[in-house]
């Protein structure tokens, strides 16, 4: 849209920021507090009743990098993302094919597939606790009928496999409805005509619905990858990050350092260190995969 | 002093101590005995100003007895008409009950408590949020002991005594010198009282006694072992002998094999209690009562050749139970040994109050219940030596021992304390901790049975409890608290913290992924630096302080 | 609108698809399933085994049900979660959707895709680390425990969702359609308030359910912000755990309380996420 003259061009500018405005404004007042608040914390020496008693420097960010408990944390986290993530991508973007496609009964199939985006993570967890238990646990139970025996949850692989199905289980649905409306904007002609020329589903799907769908879906990821990384209620219900550090995601050493035992200084000074690595990660992943489609 | 004078004091007094006889009837009794009041008053100091007035009970307040005549008189007034309480407790069974009791509270004062509740994970932060920003939305809070140093950081406590109110006769009638020691303490920062009486948590060990009693397993025990099956067991190696013996074939005959011992060892969880209740008479003994630091330099005392060797023992007990227990709960735990699958289990008294309901279990009759097992040897780390004891047994107080303290920040200080010292009256103490689903445990000598104190057995009998499950867990639960050796109780800032630190490695040793050794000093390590945060010398004050008492 | 794709299949693409569709409501229904059974038992038979089928198994008993009811504070957090969940919608979408649009159809100093960037990396930031912080604005503001601290509190963190998502949903919209509207008069507002906005409807719609779904469940703020007044389901739920451990049945009654409500509200909703709506609108 080229503007035509200054009026309009004044006009254009005044509406693109009064619609931007309030949002951004939004977001800078209830934040800036907070993350300012962060840093101060992080080169602090925090003690509850007494407050900060001194300013150490660097110190919190060396105790943390010095820290194997940390690292430990971030590779765990790391594996639970990797894994958990392209599952859901993938499980959730053929949920929404054959929804696309339009079955009989779609709209009771697109019921049931959302449901478990409402449900909440530590519930979850809770539930997780008794499919997974050895003593009467649903899924020990199918799988006793197989002769396989998993030790879900007394072992750290168990643990944090059950946590990443459970994880799939509950996220796979917002993939789900962010690839459903992916495909429903794409024309219907085009599907039309590669359903005439292909000849299988599997076909359409790969060569036609996910190169279109593919913009919305890197968004998708890249939410996930967010929100994965912060993946926090599930896996504390589920294993608390046991058996002793073994499922220790970085989320729940954050939270036991900072509000379990009000260790502001060197929890911030962790978060803050993981901010800046998270964000150039997913920086650098997210430019890869929108290079890919420009 | 005659023979026959000397004699009957000496009962008196001991009527008077072991809670028989109270205060007002003692003093009138040894007066008339010839003793005279300032030797008395040593004796018998006077924590509670009101014992002349007392009566049994009065329709103005049927929930209380016995009730001071100054109490009958306040109440007539509707005392608290218009007035609030906000109180944040534990959202749990402890909860329940001060929920329960609230309306009756209210009832009689016209007073309202107003309750919130959250759970155990976000209790504490909810508690020092409030306090540490000076909102101090709440009157009282419910706390655990082992938050009792963080309410003393600042430089006032963020929490009052109650001296003044316990002095003040319209106010519910409790005694705190019922108060067996080892709990008084624990309600206490040095010396003074600043929680009023609600739970008293302690571990002993719980066992089938039925199953221990049975002759064919006596028989087998002692064919395999060589020795008459001890019940209850008197040692760790007993102990031990008996998990190994009771685990892998059916004894309840159910067709499924049992096992020896419940545990339940999630980290973030309670299960970390279980090693510091078993590992207490490796370390504790009368020659030393230090469990945690060593009280001059703050040295961590966790990875002495005491506590290492009891964590090796400990972890033997693993293979005993089922594998899963790595990851239980505490209701996991309860409901193995609930459910007739275990034989034994250390934990709390509410396991044999679960046992009563004999619509959810089997057990009802059959728990006995013993203090924990001693050992011959115990390391004092204090002075770096092993020393040799004939049976050294250790008395505990893990736990939460969940009450109520009053906020600095309160403005109604008073009425606060009225409703807390009305959970504590006889009556209502009494019910909370026959009940199960109070989650409260007993810690006053009235509660027991003579000789200990002046409780009865029917009383109990009247809540459901069969009576010879009621004796044997009020007595061993009692010889546990009234032990002279009594393990400590981590009470300083950052307990939890310290627990934690434990607690993870602890799991990591039972899960295979770390040796003893190497565990409980990298516990030390992360002590050292938890003490460092907190201040060496700050902390060593208030560990010394948390003794005091 | 015909479902020309469906009427296209092969018969053996129609049997798969059906399969994948079934196989996939079991797996999403199971653990629903077995929520709902456990509500159904006692606290031991949570952790017997064998106690999978009620009346075959186990007695099913109607306790932990009662339990919920009977708490006042279960209806009181049911009603804080819906009014806080539907207030952070309404709040996101008025604040979020217009930026997103700014972003999608107009040039800034900065590129667009980094400002909607820089809107995600709110959510980026560990949330335990700015839970503090957040807790002594909330004291500043006397916002502590009450439902409009946790919708501010909500947006915040929501409106990532909303401008990142509507921004490329908007970037889908045909052009041309707006540029028609400018020629045949309308201004800058109308053509985002009745061309624009119609057009992406379902996208909003997803971003709705998603945002409203995120303050449903969210649960650590909840958590530490709110102790009874404003106490939303997953705080509530949370403390399903009590000093004995996890009372999993009632935490199974009170997982299918909380996913009641907005599963039968998104019955209806869906009805408008219908696919082709707004591609409807252009062709006809």
């Amino acid at each position: 849209m080229e503007p035509a003259n200054k009026a309009q061009r004044n006009s254009e500018r005044l509406f693109k920021y009064a619609m931007l405005g309030p949002a951004v404004l939004w977001v800078i007042a209830f934040t800036f507090f907070p993350i300012f608040s962060a840093l101060n914390y992080s080169f602090s020496n925090y003690v509850l009743g007494r407050g900060i008693t001194s300013y150490v420097g660097f110190k919190n960010y060396l105790l943390a990098l010095g820290d194997a408990g940390f690292w430990h944390s971030l590779l765990i986290t790391l594996v639970y993302v990797g894994i958990a993530v392209p599952l859901e991508v993938c499980i959730g973007f053929v949920f929404a094919w054959i929804i696309t496609v339009g079955l009989p009964g779609k709209g009771l199939f697109r019921s049931i597939l959302t449901a478990p985006l409402f449900t909440m993570e530590v519930a979850i967890g809770y539930l997780g606790v008794t499919l997974f238990t050895s003593e009467g646990g649903l899924v020990s139970a199918l799988l006793n009928l197989v002769h396989i025996q998993i030790p879900w949850m007394s072992t750290g692989e168990g643990g944090l496999a059950a946590a990443i199905l459970l994880d799939v289980w509950q996220w796979t649905p917002f993939v789900f409805l962010m690839a459903l409306a992916a495909l429903g904007s794409i024309p219907d002609e085009i599907y039309d005509a590669a359903m005439l020329e292909a000849s299988s589903h599997w076909q359409v799907l790969r060569h036609v619905a996910l190169p279109l769908a593919w913009p919305v879906l890197t968004v998708a990821i890249l939410l996930r990858l967010i929100e994965g990384l912060k993946s926090f209620g599930l896996p504390f219900a589920l294993t608390s990050g046991g058996p002793g550090t073994s499922t220790q995601l970085f989320s729940i050493m954050n939270y036991l350092v900072t509000i379990q035992f009000f260790d502001f200084g060197r929890g911030s000074a962790m978060g803050i260190l993981y901010l800046v690595m998270v964000s150039v990660i997913i920086t650098v992943f997210f430019q890869q995969m929108r290079k890919r489609i420009d | 002093m005659s023979k026959q004078r000397e004699d009957d004091f000496r009962e008196l007094a001991a009527g008077y101590f072991q809670g028989r006889i109270n205060r007002r009837r003692f003093i009138q009794q040894a007066t008339k005995l010839g003793i005279s009041a300032a030797l008395l008053s040593r004796l018998a100091p006077a924590t509670y100003a009101a014992g002349d007035n007392l009566v049994d009970s009065s329709p103005e307040a049927p929930n209380e007895s016995p009730i001071t005549k100054e109490r009958i008189e306040f109440l007539k007034s509707k005392p608290y008409k218009g007035v609030t309480i906000n109180v944040l407790v534990l959202k749990a069974t402890v909860g329940d009950c001060l929920k329960y009791h609230a309306p009756k509270w209210s009832e009689e004062t016209g007073g309202h408590v107003n309750v919130a509740e959250v759970p155990i994970d976000t209790l504490h932060q909810q508690i020092f949020s409030d306090l540490s920003t000076g909102l101090g939305r709440y009157d009282t809070y419910m706390t655990g002991c082992w938050f009792y140093g963080d309410f003393f950081t600042g430089n006032e406590p963020y929490i009052v005594e109650i001296a003044p109110f316990l002095k003040d006769p319209k106010h519910p009638y409790w005694d705190p010198d019922q108060w067996l020691p080892a709990m008084r303490r624990l309600y206490s920062w040095q010396g003074k009282v600043y929680g009023v009486l609600f739970d008293g948590d302690a571990q002993i060990l719980y066992y089938r006694k039925d199953i221990f009693e049975k002759p064919e397993n006596q028989e087998k025990f002692k064919a395999k072992l060589g020795y008459d099956l001890p019940s209850p067991p008197k040692t760790m190696k007993q102990m031990h002998d008996l998990s190994t013996f009771f685990t892998g074939w059916d004894w309840n005959g159910d067709g499924q094999s049992d096992w020896g011992i419940s545990l339940h060892a999630k980290v973030n969880e309670q299960g970390f209690f279980h090693f510091l209740t078993l590992a207490s008479p490796y370390v504790v003994s009368k020659d030393n009562k230090y469990f945690f630091f060593n009280p001059d330099t703050m040295k961590p005392l966790i990875n002495s050749e005491g506590h290492l060797r009891a964590l090796e023992d400990y972890v033997k007990f693993l293979p005993n139970g089922p594998k899963e227990a790595i990851s239980w709960t505490l209701g996991q735990g309860w409901n193995l040994f609930l459910s007739g699958h275990a034989v034994m289990e250390p934990t709390w008294g509410d396991l044999p109050t679960f046992a009563q309901d004999p619509k959810s279990n089997l057990c009802q009759g059959k728990v006995g219940a013993c203090v924990i097992p001693g050992v011959d040897e115990a390391f004092n780390p204090i002075t770096g030596k092993w020393d040799k004891y004939e049976n050294n047994v250790a008395g505990n107080t893990n736990g939460g021992t969940w009450h109520c303290v009053i906020s600095r920040f309160s403005k109604k200080k008073e009425a606060t304390y009225d409703f807390l010292a009305y959970m504590a009256n006889k009556k209502n103490a009494m019910f909370n901790c026959a009940n199960g689903w109070t989650g409260v445990q007993p810690g006053m000598k009235y509660e027991y049975f003579p000789p200990i104190g002046n409780g009865s057995l029917d009383e109990w009998a009247q809540y459901g409890w069969n009576k010879d499950d009621a004796t044997r867990y009020l007595n061993a639960y009692y010889e546990n608290l009234a032990l002279p050796n009594q393990e400590e109780y981590l009470r300083i800032p950052g307990a939890a913290e310290y627990w934690h630190e434990l607690d993870v490695r602890v799991s990591a040793v039972l899960a295979g992924q770390a040796q003893p050794k190497a565990a409980l000093d990298e516990t030390a390590q992360a002590w050292e630096q938890i003490t460092d945060r907190y201040g060496r010398d700050a902390q060593k004050k208030l560990y010394q302080e948390s003794f005091a008492s | 609108m015909d479902n020309l794709l469906w009427i296209h299949s092969k018969r053996s693409g129609k049997i798969g698809i059906f399969l994948v569709a079934l196989l996939a409501a079991t797996w999403v229904l199971v653990p629903f399933l077995w929520a709902i059974i456990n509500s159904f038992k006692t606290l031991e038979a949570t952790f017997s085994a064998g106690s999978i089928i009620p009346f075959l198994n186990f007695q099913p008993t109607l306790d932990s049900w009662k339990e919920v009811l009977d708490d006042p504070q279960s209806i009181n957090s049911l009603i804080s979660s819906a009014l806080v969940a539907a207030g952070t919608t309404v709040l996101v979408l008025i604040l979020g959707t217009p930026a997103a649009y700014s972003l999608a159809r107009f040039e800034f100093p900065w590129q667009s895709k980094d400002i909607a960037l820089w809107f995600l990396s709110q959510r980026v930031m560990p949330p335990v680390v700015v839970l503090v912080p957040f807790y002594i604005l909330m004291v500043q503001l006397r916002l502590i425990d009450t439902w409009s601290g946790l919708i501010l509190l909500y947006s915040t963190f929501n409106l990532a969702f909303c401008v990142v998502i509507m921004r490329d949903i908007f970037r889908d919209v045909s052009k041309e359609v707006e540029e028609a509207a400018r020629i045949e008069g309308a201004n800058l507002w109308q053509i985002f308030w009745m061309i624009a906005l119609p057009l992406s409807l379902d996208g909003l719609i997803v971003t709705g359910i998603i945002v409203f779904a995120f303050s449903w469940n969210e649960a650590l703020f909840s958590s530490a912000l709110t102790s009874q007044h404003a106490s939303t389901l997953p705080a509530y739920i949370l403390a399903s755990r009590s000093t004995r451990g996890v009372n999993f049945n009632v935490a199974a009654v009170n997982t299918i309380i909380a996913i009641a409500p907005p599963v039968i509200m998104s019955f209806f909703v869906q009805r408008y996420l219908a696919r082709g709506l707004s591609f409807g609108a252009v062709k006809g």
